[in-house]
């Protein structure tokens, strides 16, 4: 990164306080290399020295000034030239004047605020780092030290579970639960999927970990899927009233937490597939989102412990059903509290802007609301006519849904369904299609 | 089409997972390929473990237990390939054993091996990472075994399910909690090993059923060949669970026999139920049983309608039988009843009751079945209670109705030979007929005569002379006169015609070997007592003469030598007895009647044989009027001859034994002797044939001269009507054409000349007898050599060797040969 010219010239080292203590963390290059780099979190002081070295000993080095920075920027792939600082902050090193011998400078970046996690994705990367500069009338002497982010977070103990009951009607019928909506890194996904309806001959089931990684906005909106984990849960067919452990240890994986519109420029979301396949290979899935956070490695609880069996008991419905609810959209749920005997405990939030999700909000939906008109079914959809479309959307048009006509629905249908129900969100899709692991 | 559209998106080949077994020829094939790659991934996991590699191991083990996911494999290929798998992961386990032993322990290993992203090869993985856990550290255990036994759901492939859970049982075999109280809770109790084998078999169970439901029906034969190959997977569940040695009567009764049976209920497949009943009888102590008898009985009424119950009751009635057996009878059995309390009872009572209500209950049970489980109960009464004779005679008024059942549902009076029910019906009436040997008992069943009934002609012929040999072989004896009539009741068949026997003649030997039965039989209808003696003799009497001429023919004797006996019997007793007289009349009153009943039947020459016996009889014991009733009788023999005896050979033998009882009866004054010989002479000179006239004839000199007795000359002697008779028997005959039948009928006639002359009767010189055997010698002279004149000549000789016998060594008392030459 340094450019040399002519006479006098310095080589630049940042050196950070308590290097050697500090933790590293490793970060993916856009080379796709993996990097070790000192990791810092949010609010904490970022510190070192400078230090100048002449290459020439004994002869000046004119200067218009020393300064570090600390950066943070974005970095979309396809607007390479264009960079969007969200953290800029400079200190001064020293002010223009003749630089006679080795230097060291001082700089501390006191308790700054890093509001985002590194990261390099498909189609973006977020990164930190420091520059120092040696201005010089001709060629600046630079030099850049990436330093590594954490955010960290915590949620309280207990959270809500996903409880889900889905379906292609006359078909299957499944009831799924996972033990939360958020899950830490390290965490493990608990969970049961119980099956209320057996018409088909499955063939085994899976869940596998969709990143999303969204970036741009309006028309220049890019998305990209990818298969992070693919985790086959269930072997053979069940029949009906069998119910399947689900445990996923995401320690193993390759994530990152759930980032949502990071400066407006980016996304990433995690979800889970739960995919069922049948005997004639067809798929039926269902997409739900958690949230993944990171956890403070000092407070780490023994979470998984492999030894405290994690499995959800047994569904008993002889206790009314706990409500279903959908983590996708907090404007459009219907849920019937009063009455859980009623076919209203499943929602169906439209996913029409399903990419417009913003904020940590939309995953709070602890309190259910009050019934709506808009009521209808999650279902799972078995279209074998949307097949041919390359489309990474899990969630289609709804108009195009709309043509279906075999499209079958839950066997739930809410008596106020003067809507079409195919018009809402389909929330589970079949078929998937081959854009989905998109890698 | 759709598959048309994509066919490149599947992430699981679908030629791994299609459900399609292939044939028998390529499983071979199949089953080889497996196998090399198990051996080289195996090779490569036991190289990676000596380096210490444990991860690559691990990576290797899974490879290889990826191979369990096939599809392709019949159960058996399948099992092979399991085998083969599971002892390469031994290796895996020791190693991993010995490696925490020596306190290397690999963190989160368990956490480790569930980042495999196949279910299958993930859950073997982890069932020998967990038990090595436990292995090293007991408190793990429960909790181990519990979350084991629950991911183990995520197979839902009913071979490969099957085979897994077979695994985890396998391994856990040695580490189940097995006390009932554990110093740490983490270590488990005996009921958390219960609950762990109850949860794996009831799931292994409902994996098992559900292959009868799928593919095609068609297959349904080779599945349930195949399920039935599998089924030992299912049952080692029941075999686990009684190996744990604390578990209780209690326990047995609270936890797990309930836990098995709501399965075996549930799941509502007759293979399964009919397999794990027979299981559950089999591997758990009779003690559990008896103690929880009513809840497995009602549990099998409660089985599906294929399934066979007869097999599974009759199996534990037999074992537990058998254990009362074992037991002298000591068992201790109670039961709640409806009202909550405990109430000692029998074995038997148990059973029947529920016995019964099953075969209500299940209307669609075979009638062979319910006769089977009543046959179980009849065994079990028999063996458990010998000295309830109730509880057998219930099994057989059960058995009864269920026959009455039976023909009212085939619309038949009686079973069917050879029918499945017919057989069973046979086994229950063989099986009391075995046991007591002893008719006595059987006729003190109530039900077990009625039941006879139910079998048709040809089965009631064999059942009764199954109980006719088995009184013959054990020499019993019937000594009154109403078990008489039971017996003869029992053997109606035998006894008289039958409504419902086939129209065609019998064969006559089988009827004359049944026949010769009955009369054997009758020989042991026998009282110490004379009176009651009589009073059998004419209740069978009574019983038989429904015969027919048929019969009585072969069951009037015996009764009639009965009743002779018993008349020799009263003379004896006529010291104690004042009425002997009278009775002895009555006796050959009741005789006469019977004879009587023979001749009516139109039977001549055993009515005739018979008399004589009786006037012998007579003779011999000598009560008041026995002359008269002798002669009756002899009259009677005699009339009987003349009217009904027309072929000339069975005249000469009737004239002959009529003129042989005669002269051996000493009772018969001048007035009643008279008419008799004169008549005798008279018969005898009619015969037809001239050598039967010229025996007869001879014969008949014994009616006029009988040897002294006691030293007294019969009064009645009259030696010169003998005489005439002997020359009359001489002249018939020389009037024979043949000479070899005259030179025989000489020669016996000189023996007679001889013996009556011996006998003293005077008026058969020496001249006479010296002419007789000139007479004989010139015809035998006039004889070509033969074998006949040869026997003659022989007879001839001796009778000469005799006469000079006594020559040379006179008898003192009799006549001698005076002047008689031999030249």
């Amino acid at each position: 990164m340094s450019f040399f010219g002519f006479g006098q010239t310095a080589d630049i080292e940042i050196v950070f306080d308590d290097a050697d203590k500090r933790k590293v963390a490793e970060v993916k290059t856009d080379e796709g290399k993996k990097e070790k780099l000192l990791l810092y979190y949010d609010g904490e002081t970022v510190s070192g020295r400078v230090n100048v070295t002449l290459r020439k000993p004994g002869s000046k080095l004119e200067h218009q000034g020393i300064k570090v920075e600390l950066i943070g920027q974005i970095e979309l792939f396809y607007d390479r030239g264009n960079h969007h600082e969200f953290i800029s902050l400079v200190k001064e090193l020293a002010r223009p004047g003749d630089l006679l011998q080795h230097t060291s400078y001082p700089f501390e970046f006191a308790n700054v605020e890093k509001p985002y996690e590194v990261y390099t994705g498909a189609n973006v990367r977020l990164r930190y780092f420091l520059r120092a500069t040696i201005v010089r009338r001709l060629t600046d002497v630079v030099k850049e030290v990436d330093i590594a982010v954490h955010t960290l977070c915590s949620y309280p103990d207990v959270l809500n579970s996903i409880k889900m009951e889905v379906g292609i009607e006359d078909c299957l019928h499944i009831e799924f639960e996972y033990n939360k909506s958020k899950y830490h890194l390290k965490d493990v996904i608990v969970g049961k999927i119980y099956f209320l309806l057996v018409r088909i001959k499955i063939k085994h089931m899976e869940i596998s970990i969709i990143k999303r990684e969204t970036t741009g906005s309006g028309p220049n909106t890019f998305t990209e899927n990818e298969t992070v984990a693919k985790y086959e849960i269930m072997d053979g067919a069940p029949v009906r009233g069998e119910s399947i452990p689900i445990r996923v240890f995401l320690a193993g994986y390759d994530l990152t937490p759930t980032m949502r519109d990071i400066n407006n420029k980016f996304s990433v979301r995690y979800y889970l597939n739960l995919v069922l396949m049948d005997t004639e290979d067809r798929r039926y899935f269902k997409q739900q989102e958690v949230t993944l956070w990171r956890k403070s490695d000092k407070s780490r609880l023994p979470l998984h412990n492999a030894h405290i069996p994690q499995t959800l008991s047994h569904p008993s419905h002889s206790i009314p059903r706990q409500l279903s609810a959908s983590s996708e959209d907090n404007s459009n749920r219907a849920v019937s509290p009063s009455n859980p005997n009623l076919m209203q405990r499943s929602i169906s939030p439209s996913m029409n802007d399903g990419e417009k999700h913003n904020g940590p909000s939309e995953m709070e939906q602890d309190q259910p609301d009050v019934i709506t008109n808009k009521l209808s079914n999650t279902h799972i959809e078995n279209n074998q006519l949307d097949e041919d479309k390359i489309d990474d959307e899990p969630a289609p048009p709804v108009v195009e849904k709309q043509m279906i006509p075999e499209k079958p629905f839950v066997a739930e249908k809410p008596q106020v369904a003067e809507k079409p129900v195919i018009a809402e969100k389909p929330v589970l899709n079949r078929p998937e299609s081959e854009a989905s692991p998109s890698q | 089409m759709e598959q048309i559209n994509h066919p490149f998106l599947y992430i699981w080949s679908s030629a791994q997972m299609t459900n399609q077994a292939s044939p028998v020829e390529e499983q071979e094939k199949l089953l080889d390929e497996a196998l090399n790659i198990v051996k080289v991934q195996a090779f490569q996991m036991k190289r990676c473990l000596d380096k210490s590699k444990l991860m690559d191991a691990l990576k290797h083990a899974s490879t290889m237990l990826g191979e369990l996911r096939t599809s392709l494999l019949s159960p058996k290929s399948y099992y092979e390939l399991y085998m083969a798998i599971t002892d390469e992961l031994r290796h895996l386990e020791l190693y991993l054993l010995e490696e925490f032993q020596k306190g290397r322990k690999v963190a989160d290993l368990y956490e480790l091996v569930q980042y495999a992203g196949n279910i299958v090869p993930r859950l073997y993985l982890l069932i020998t990472v967990g038990l090595v856990y436990i292995k090293t550290n007991s408190n793990l255990r429960r909790d181990l075994l519990k979350d084991l036994v629950e991911m183990c759901r995520g197979v839902q492939h009913p071979l490969r399910g099957l085979f897994l859970r077979n695994y985890l049982l396998q391994c856990t075999r040695n580490v189940l909690p097995d006390t009932s109280e554990a110093q740490n809770e983490n270590e488990g109790v005996v009921k958390d090993a219960i609950d762990f084998v109850l949860m794996n078999f009831a799931e292994m169970n409902k994996l098992w059923v559900r292959m009868q439901h799928q593919g095609h029906s068609r297959d349904k034969e080779r599945r349930e060949r195949e399920r039935s190959e599998l089924r030992i997977l299912v049952g080692t569940n029941l075999v686990r669970l009684s190996q744990l040695e604390s578990v209780t009567v209690e326990d047995y009764g609270r936890l797990v026999l309930p836990g098995i049976l709501e399965q075996v209920v549930s799941c509502r497949d007759a293979i399964a139920q009919e397999y794990l009943m027979e299981c559950i009888i089999q591997v758990f102590p009779d003690e559990f049983h008896l103690a929880n008898l009513q809840p497995f009985l009602k549990s099998c009424a409660e089985l599906q309608p294929g399934v066979n119950i007869k097999n599974i009751i009759i199996a534990l009635i037999e074992r537990l039988a058998t254990y009362s057996q074992r037991n002298e009878g000591n068992i201790n059995l109670s039961v709640v009843m409806e009202d909550g309390k405990e109430q000692e009872v029998q074995l038997f009572e148990v059973f029947s009751d529920q016995v019964a209500a099953i075969t209500q209950s299940r209307t669609d049970m075979p009638p062979e079945d319910m006769l089977s489980l009543q046959l179980a109960l009849l065994k079990l009464a028999q063996r458990c209670h010998p000295d309830k004779l109730n509880y057998v005679d219930r099994v057989l008024a059960h058995t009864d109705k269920i026959c009455a059942d039976i023909h009212q549902a085939s619309g038949k009076t009686h079973l069917e030979h050879n029918t499945a029910v017919f057989k069973e019906l046979m086994k229950i009436l063989k099986l009391p007929a075995d046991h007591y040997k002893n008719i006595l008992t059987l006729i003190k069943l109530q039900n077990y005569a009625p039941l006879i009934k139910h079998l048709n002609h040809p089965g009631r012929i064999m059942i009764a002379v199954h109980l006719i040999n088995d009184v013959l072989e054990t020499d019993c004896l019937i000594s009154t006169p109403e078990d008489v009539e039971s017996v003869l009741a029992m053997l109606d068949v035998l006894v008289k015609d039958q409504p419902d026997q086939p129209t065609a003649e019998p064969d006559v030997e089988d009827f004359m070997e049944e026949q010769g039965l009955l009369a054997r039989l009758i020989h042991h209808f026998k009282s110490d007592s004379a009176d009651r003696q009589y009073l059998i003799l004419s209740g069978a009497r009574k019983a038989l003469q429904a015969g027919g001429a048929a019969r009585i023919q072969h069951t009037f004797p015996p009764i009639l030598f009965h009743a002779y006996r018993l008349a020799h019997t009263y003379k004896d007793l006529k010291d104690t007895d004042d009425m002997w007289e009278k009775k002895c009349q009555k006796i050959f009153q009741f005789c006469h009647q019977t004879i009587s009943m023979l001749v009516k039947a139109e039977l001549a020459e055993l009515p005739l044989r018979l008399y004589l016996q009786g006037a012998l009889a007579i003779s011999e014991i000598g009560f008041a009027n026995h002359e008269t009733i002798a002669y009756e009788f002899l009259s009677q023999a005699f009339s009987l001859y003349e009217d009904e005896i027309s072929d000339s050979k069975a005249q000469l033998a009737a004239i002959t034994l009529i003129i042989a009882t005669f002269e051996q009866i000493n009772c018969f004054g001048a007035e009643n002797a008279e008419p008799m010989r004169t008549q005798c002479a008279l018969a005898a000179s009619k015969l037809l044939k001239k050598p039967d006239q010229s025996r007869a004839v001879a014969t008949c000199a014994h009616l006029f001269w009988k040897a002294a007795k006691d030293g007294k000359q019969w009064p009645l002697n009259d030696a010169s009507r003998a005489l005439d008779c002997l020359k009359k028997a001489a002249r018939v005959a020389q009037q024979c054409m043949d000479g070899g039948v005259q030179a025989q009928l000489l020669a016996e006639l000189l023996g007679r000349y001889a013996l009556l002359r011996e006998r003293g009767n005077a008026s058969l010189t020496t001249n006479l007898i010296d002419a007789v055997i000139q007479k004989i010698r010139e015809e035998l002279a006039n004889l070509d050599q033969s074998e006949e004149v040869e026997q003659i000549t022989k007879h001839f000789h001796n009778t000469l060797q005799h006469l000079k016998n006594r020559m040379e060594t006179p008898d003192p008392d009799g006549l001698g040969y005076e002047g008689l030459t031999l030249a």
